[in-house]
């Protein structure tokens, strides 16, 4: 299936059909998989595709460096896809110039803290219904029976596969839950992984490194972690498609995935729902409709 | 440097009953960067305003705080002061602390030391004002007026008369509203048409009016003084360039279906002219009814009689709806009511219905338009008083006021207005018609408030013996009496404190009057406020009763509120005066206080667009010289914005602030409460 990969982009690239593919290749000096970028069809067989392809290379759309390239081709997982669907959405990216790479995906193992990886897939790969990516321009891969290509089911859901976790968290009392959250941001050290790591979070200049007034907590206290941690899952509320970059990114191991997926599955729960799974559509929050449901606001 | 001059006002009692001015003066002037803090038992008085001139003259003052009522009364008074005093009017911030404080307080020390916390704000808040300037905006002299009712005839008359160009939107094939179907108006028992006719065919020749019937507000875009509206023109499927109105068409067409102009108690046809005195004089096509029209549907062609019988050639059965978009400056909304349809089924889940009148299931309970219609000249009747089920005279009529409205219990709380007055005139013109006839009145109170009106309703009393029951009908039945069918009214007179069932041979309901429907997309349409069942919000009641909260946008008539013809017409010059007012000046002024992009931050989400009420946010290019695109924004509209700040609150990065109440300014008076 590399090697498929491989001759798609080549195919690609020599074509000129785009400028440039990000893709999975090994770049950490230890040989951890990370992105690279291939501008020439002689270099495709950096590209790699395996169960250690953690990040959601989605994050790189929007820099204004990679859009300098031209044409991009990406490669997205399915989980990967639905980011890039919001990012359209949002018009961060342009379509025309966008080809998306889609691969079929049975899972993405975690690492070990020393940066090995670890004999065991991520919780939300284990339940993971979705194999096939769906809005993609092409897909590689061998497509498992009954999975439609371009159907939008409801199995597409940014929650499925971390329903699991998600009934854990709500089987708590509200003072164990806020017990948990406050060891978890205990741990944080402002790194800001989080935000480098998510496609989402893609402003040219977060409201956190704001001053003029400060608006959160830049310390990493508690309460400035909890203040950091919340704005984020807020500004993520109908955006999050559970990719779990966050949380793979995260040094300190904070369930960060899980606090985002709550506020996804708020806004699936409350109005119908769910992010990055149909182009054209309009952004949950601050979207306004005159049959709205709530009569104050109409 | 900051050199604050802070000015506490005692409000005569007001204030100073329950917080000590004089310790909060002196704790104020304590606070970084108050040069002066003074108090004054009238600030808003000539010596109060001299004494905040003489002080920002004498000490050079880089900011003024008065601490005394709310914003809403007095921050223009202040403003002026100031700026006359040669400091830029949005340096002023007010402290309310009487509405906010000594009003809500009994406790004077309480109240005390919240004054001090609320002007320790407004003083952060105002170390960080900048010096602002109004807004300029040009003006469309132009103006459209939507509902071609007596409201809005008489607005686009005196628009048109002060020489403004009038674009006048009327859904319906014809203008005249309500009132052109009514038989005689109170007090003074003049003919509905001889009185409306004239204005109707004055609009209609106008060379400043452009008369649009049959046609809708599809969209509006744009403005205060620069609006684009888009209006549907509907499918009239008649080319009234061409045609002459001489009638040959509709007195020939076979179909024929209830008439909606004589609210279905007589019939006309498919390709019809709502009644003889329409303006326009030319006729339209029902295409839900018309033979030719619903054939075409299925691929054939049948009847098309008006076709043939039409010498110039006026017909298109091909015609099409046509979205025609106008740039105006003002617009004026008087799209009128309907009557509250009491029958069981509500279209507003709020409303009960008063499905023991069986209106609707009995065919001699009838609604109040309906009797004008039967007692108009140009009515199915032709005026002749008959009673719908057998066309009999009737000799006795009830009346019932207050069908609906006043009625907590069943939905409206509202009293109607105008049912007292023309329940009052429906006796009169039914014992006028019919000599030996008997009118029952059920009514809760009378009122007839207003000049000749009260002598109005007496005459019916006295001069025409209209019979008045003080109290309600609990249940209308149908019976026969002596073989002639009746409608059993069972009421109560409150007065003598018995029963009183009267056998009616029809009976007439001063059902509620709603604004009319569409009225509300209609609203939202136009950024304009409207209450629970869909009245139009004006700005003010008492000082702003024509202006809307949509800056350029003016009601009138009764889709503000239930409202008479004088009083319709009253209002209606007003808010075509206000739009010429408008419309005179060179420019626009706007307040300065609008949200404005850091564009150089922005990521362009859009989620801003999306939340803006008013339209006023687009995603636009920022390019270099050579003009490559370096990067997209978002923009406001400065025209636009009414500085709501709802983009301030969805914006994720905050790059987008409200001028005047910026983050900045906001965070500090915050902080200041946490020292």
């Amino acid at each position: 299936m590399e090697n498929e990969l491989r001759n798609a982009i080549r195919e690609l690239l020599e074509k000129q059909e785009i400028d440039v593919a990000i893709g999975y290749g090994r770049v950490g000096v230890d040989g951890a998989v990370g992105a690279v970028f291939v501008t020439s069809p002689d270099d495709v067989e950096q590209i790699v595709w395996n169960d250690e392809c953690r990040q959601n290379l989605a994050v790189h759309l929007t820099r204004p460096e990679v859009k300098a390239f031209g044409k991009i081709g990406i490669v997205v997982k399915p989980c990967d896809a639905r980011a890039v669907v919001v990012l359209a959405n949002e018009a961060q990216v342009d379509l025309d110039l966008l080809t998306i790479i889609g691969v079929v995906c049975s899972g993405i193992k975690r690492a070990k803290p020393d940066g090995t990886t670890a004999d065991e897939y991520y919780a939300k790969c284990e339940t993971c219904v979705q194999h096939t990516p769906q809005n993609v321009t092409l897909v590689v891969g061998d497509v498992a029976e009954g999975e439609a290509l371009d159907a939008k089911n409801e199995q597409n859901a940014a929650t499925a596969g971390n329903n699991a976790k998600l009934a854990k968290l709500r089987a708590m009392t509200v003072e164990e839950r806020f017990a948990y959250w406050r060891e978890q941001f205990s741990r944080c050290v402002r790194c800001y992984a989080c935000r480098q790591s998510c496609p989402m979070c893609y402003c040219n200049r977060c409201v956190a490194d704001k001053n003029r007034p400060t608006r959160i907590d830049t310390s990493a206290s508690l309460k400035g972690n909890f203040a950091w941690n919340i704005l984020r899952a807020f500004h993520l509320a109908g955006r999050c498609v559970g990719c779990g970059a966050c949380a793979s990114a995260c040094p300190a191991g904070i369930e960060l995935d899980l606090l985002n997926l709550t506020v996804s599955d708020a806004a699936k729960e409350h109005f119908g729902f769910v992010a990055g799974t149909e182009f054209g559509v309009d952004p949950l929050i601050g979207t306004y409709a005159d049959d709205d449901k709530e009569e104050f606001i109409r | 440097m900051a050199k604050i001059g802070v000015f506490t006002c005692w409000c005569g009692e007001n204030i100073a009953r329950n917080v000590d001015v004089e310790a909060v003066s002196e704790a104020i002037s304590k606070l970084p960067g108050v040069a002066c803090s003074m108090d004054y038992k009238y600030m808003c008085s000539e010596p109060g305003q001299s004494l905040i001139a003489s002080k920002i003259k004498e000490l050079g003052l880089t900011g003024v705080v008065v601490a005394s009522c709310s914003p809403h009364m007095h921050l223009n008074t202040f403003r002026k002061t100031v700026e006359l005093a040669g400091v830029n009017p949005y340096l002023v911030e007010m402290a309310n602390i009487r509405e906010q404080c000594s009003w809500v307080h009994t406790d004077k020390e309480v109240a005390t030391a919240k004054a001090i916390e609320l002007i320790g704000m407004a003083v952060a808040k105002v170390r960080r004002n900048a010096a602002l300037e109004p807004i300029k905006v040009p003006v469309t002299k132009r103006a459209m007026v939507i509902g071609a009712g007596v409201a809005g005839i008489q607005a686009a008359l005196d628009l048109a008369a002060g020489g403004v160009e009038v674009i006048l939107v009327e859904r319906e094939p014809s203008v005249g509203g309500k009132m052109a179907g009514l038989s005689e108006t109170f007090p003074t028992l003049d003919c509905s048409q001889c009185i409306l006719t004239p204005r109707m065919v004055e609009v209609g020749q106008h060379p400043n009016i452009e008369l649009l019937t049959y046609s809708e507000v599809e969209k509006v875009d744009g403005y205060v003084g620069n609006f684009k509206v888009t209006v549907r023109k509907k499918a009239r499927y008649v080319d009234i360039a061409k045609c002459t109105g001489c009638g040959s068409c509709w007195n020939k067409c076979p179909k024929k279906v209830p008439n909606a102009f004589d609210y279905g108690l007589g019939n006309r046809t498919a390709i019809y002219i709502p009644f003889p005195q329409a303006v326009p004089a030319r006729p339209v096509i029902d295409a839900d009814n018309c033979l030719r029209l619903q054939s075409m549907k299925k691929g054939k062609e049948l009847c098309g009689i008006c076709l043939k019988q039409c010498g110039t050639d006026a017909i298109n059965f091909h015609d099409k709806d046509e979205l025609v978009e106008y740039e105006v400056g003002a617009v004026i909304v008087a799209t009128g009511y309907k009557l509250y349809q009491i029958t069981k089924e509500q279209e507003n889940p709020k409303l009960q219905g008063y499905g023991e009148y069986g209106y609707g299931k009995y065919k001699d309970v009838i609604d109040s338009l309906q009797f004008e219609r039967i007692i108009s000249a140009s009515g199915p009747t032709g005026g002749e008083p008959k009673r719908p089920s057998d066309g009999m005279t009737p000799k006795t009529v009830v009346f019932i006021q207050c069908t609906g409205s006043r009625d907590n219990a069943k939905g409206i709380t509202y009293c109607s207005k105008i049912c007292c007055m023309y329940t009052a005139k429906h006796t009169m013109l039914f014992k006028h018609k019919v000599h030996d006839g008997e009118a029952h009145v059920f009514y809760m109170d009378i009122r007839s408030g207003g000049k000749m009106y009260d002598e109005f309703v007496r005459r019916a009393i006295e001069q025409d013996d209209a019979q008045y029951h003080r109290g309600r009908v609990s249940k209308i039945e149908e019976v026969m009496v002596d073989g002639v069918k009746k409608c059993r009214c069972y009421g109560a007179d409150t007065l003598t404190g018995k029963p009183c069932v009267v056998d009616a041979d029809m009976v007439v309901l001063a059902n509620a009057m709603l604004p009319s429907s569409g009225v509300t997309s209609l609203a939202q349409k136009l950024s304009v406020g409207y209450d629970g069942y869909g009245f139009l919000s004006e700005s003010h009641p008492k000082l702003r009763p024509v202006e809307t909260n949509a800056a350029g946008v003016f009601v009138c008539g009764a889709c503000q509120g239930p409202k008479d013809i004088p009083e319709t017409v009253a209002q209606a010059t007003a808010a075509a005066g206000k739009a010429l007012i408008m419309l005179s000046q060179p420019y626009l002024t706007r307040e300065p206080e609008i949200a404005t992009v850091d564009e150089r931050l922005c990521a362009a989400c859009g989620a801003c667009v999306k939340a803006c009420p008013y339209n006023a946010i687009s995603i636009e290019e920022i390019c270099d010289r050579k003009g490559n695109l370096v990067k997209m924004t978002s923009r406001v509209n400065p025209g636009l914005c009414m500085g709501c700040g709802t983009c301030v609150a969805v914006c994720p990065s905050k790059s987008v602030d409200l001028i005047g109440f910026t983050d900045d300014q906001v965070y500090a008076q915050l902080e200041s409460l946490l020292d």
